[in-house]
């Protein structure tokens, strides 16, 4: 009685993964330097303070957020391209979103 | 008939045990990195955990048909007499997850599981009753490989974020805002926790049915009075287990970067998710490990600690045999001493429930045993605090320094023409007078 492995699963499942993956962070990374790119760099100090990590206190996060507004000034870009950067921005993380939900639809309707 | 329903009714009553075990355990798995990096308060990662393994549970049930329907041959057992088996099976990874919780060793409840039926069944019934196949293709290979899977995904799409977000002008990267993705990517981790965890148990149940005679064989699909107490189940366990990381507050978790903790968290749920949608029953705390591991790596001037990775392995490749043996014992009982076997079996579960209960009331909560071996994990790399720089970095600190050297010989050679002019001015009769 021979055992038969079907490692063609394997292969789909890391194909599956990766490219789920890839087109998530890549996506979702791209954003946020758009953002940046328009002027709006996020300064997201963390919800809670815990002991276990490298935390911002409230005063580096508000000189955080004065640097943020004053790179923003700083900025070469024009009003208009500053506003497509911020289309392109929002148009990435609502693509993470978009292969998020077809990735669980394609799991449910399997 | 009544004992055979008698054994049903305890092993769905097991099972459930089982189920909130494993939320109760694995809450950390989801919500260690989000709790560790700040993006979410701890009462509200424990909630959305706790819901989303609510509705993952309801995804999909290929985990579920590999465990009722794949790994044990239903043409080589006599059904009612495999229930007591079944019972064994859970009885032997209870135990084996009480002992490896008492002593801290790492471990994970899947596998336990697995080994347990296993262990039981190549005692209870017979090796021919074990489809091996199915076992090494579904169970046994997904449990190596899907680790490393998810440890070169994260490395990559570590390396990937950073990457794109890196800035060499020294202004906001906007980095801080991966702590807005990461109460998206947590909530994915749980829901892919209940998708994959949650079947196991309905799996578990689905089974015994078959065997009672309660659910047609050719119909592998869980119920759905088992698809809800299962859900509800994990979901109260995830709820529950999530207190304990409340009062410790991420202690003992390494520095997770808000990117690496994205990435980490990203790579675990599309592996588990991808997993679960072809029926591989895989154990999300290795998963997540993996991940974890992968993205440390994927930071600059990280090193991998071998000897803390070797204990996690061996922990991980110990859990299968183990457990099959605990579960071996428990059928052993069943076989040898009959009906009475099934009795001292479930005396040995309630023995473990209320020792687990008074174990629990008396252990004192920190971070070697709340934040789970996900912890453990982030401890096997180790993450400079300076990072090197960049290929790019290097080249743009060249160019400054030369610019400097360029600058500070430019300012020389000025100031030596300045001094020669000086010499070389006519002197006036006030500059005679003067050094007379």
């Amino acid at each position: 009685m021979g055992i038969s492995i079907d490692w063609f699963a394997f292969v789909q499942v890391f194909a599956a993964a990766l490219i789920g993956a890839l087109l998530v962070v890549g996506f979702y990374a791209v954003g946020l330097r758009l953002l940046v790119r328009s002027g709006r760099a996020p300064v997201v100090a963390p919800a809670e303070f815990t002991d276990a990590i490298t935390v911002i206190t409230e005063k580096e996060a508000r000189r955080a957020a004065k640097a943020a507004a004053k790179a923003a000034k700083k900025s070469p870009l024009t009003d208009r391209q500053k506003r497509l950067a911020l289309v392109g921005a929002f148009g990435s993380f609502a693509f993470c979103a978009v292969a998020v939900l077809a990735g669980l639809a394609l799991i449910v309707l399997r | 008939m009544e004992t055979a329903a008698l054994i049903v009714v305890l092993v769905i009553a097991l099972a459930l045990f089982f189920d909130f075990t494993n939320g109760f355990h694995d809450t950390a798995n989801a919500m260690a990195t989000p709790i560790a990096t700040g993006a979410l308060k701890p009462k509200v990662a424990v909630l959305l955990a706790a819901s989303l393994n609510l509705v993952g549970a309801f995804l999909s049930t290929e985990v579920s048909k590999t465990i009722s329907h794949g790994i044990v041959r239903e043409d080589q057992i006599e059904p009612l007499a495999f229930l007591p088996i079944i019972f064994a099976g859970l009885i032997g990874a209870i135990t084996w997850n009480m002992l490896t919780w008492l002593l801290g060793l790492p471990s994970s409840s899947s596998h336990a599981l697995f080994g347990g039926l296993i262990g039981a069944t190549l005692v209870g019934a017979s090796a021919a009753a074990i489809d091996f196949g199915m076992v090494l293709s579904k169970v046994v290979l997904p449990a190596l490989i899907a680790p490393f899977t998810a440890g070169v995904i994260a490395f990559l799409v570590t390396r990937l974020a950073y990457a794109i977000t890196r800035r060499y002008d020294n202004k906001p990267d906007g980095r801080d805002g991966f702590r807005w993705g990461q109460i998206f990517t947590s909530s994915l981790v749980a829901l892919a926790h209940g998708t994959n965890d949650a079947q196991k148990t309905m799996g578990v149940i689905t089974l015994a049915l078959i065997m009672a005679g309660w659910q047609n064989s050719a119909h592998a699909d869980p119920q759905l009075w088992v698809i809800l107490a299962c859900a509800l189940t994990i979901a109260l366990g995830t709820y529950m287990g999530g207190w304990r990381i409340i009062r410790t507050l991420g202690k003992g978790l390494t520095d997770v970067k808000p990117a690496q903790g994205f990435s980490a968290e990203t790579s675990t749920a599309a592996t588990i998710l991808a997993s679960s949608a072809l029926g591989f029953a895989l154990s999300t705390t290795q998963v997540a490990s993996g991940s974890v591991i992968g993205s440390g790596l994927g930071r600059r001037g990280s090193k991998v600690r071998w000897r803390t990775v070797g204990r996690i392995a061996v922990g991980w490749v110990l859990t299968l045999p183990a457990s099959a043996a605990v579960g071996a014992f428990a059928a052993l009982l069943v076989v040898w001493l009959g009906p009475a076997g099934i009795v001292v079996d479930a005396v040995l579960a309630v023995a473990i429930i209320v020792g687990m209960f008074w174990r629990s009331r008396r252990n004192q909560v920190d971070s070697s045993n709340a934040m789970s071996e996900v912890a453990d994990s982030g401890l096997a790399v180790k993450v400079k605090r300076n990072p090197p720089p960049t290929r790019r970095q290097r080249a743009i600190l060249r160019e400054e320094r030369a610019r400097q050297k360029a600058e500070r010989a430019e300012e020389r050679a000025r100031q030596r023409a300045k001094e020669r002019a000086k010499d070389a001015a006519p002197r006036t009769p006030r500059d005679a007078s003067k050094e007379r």
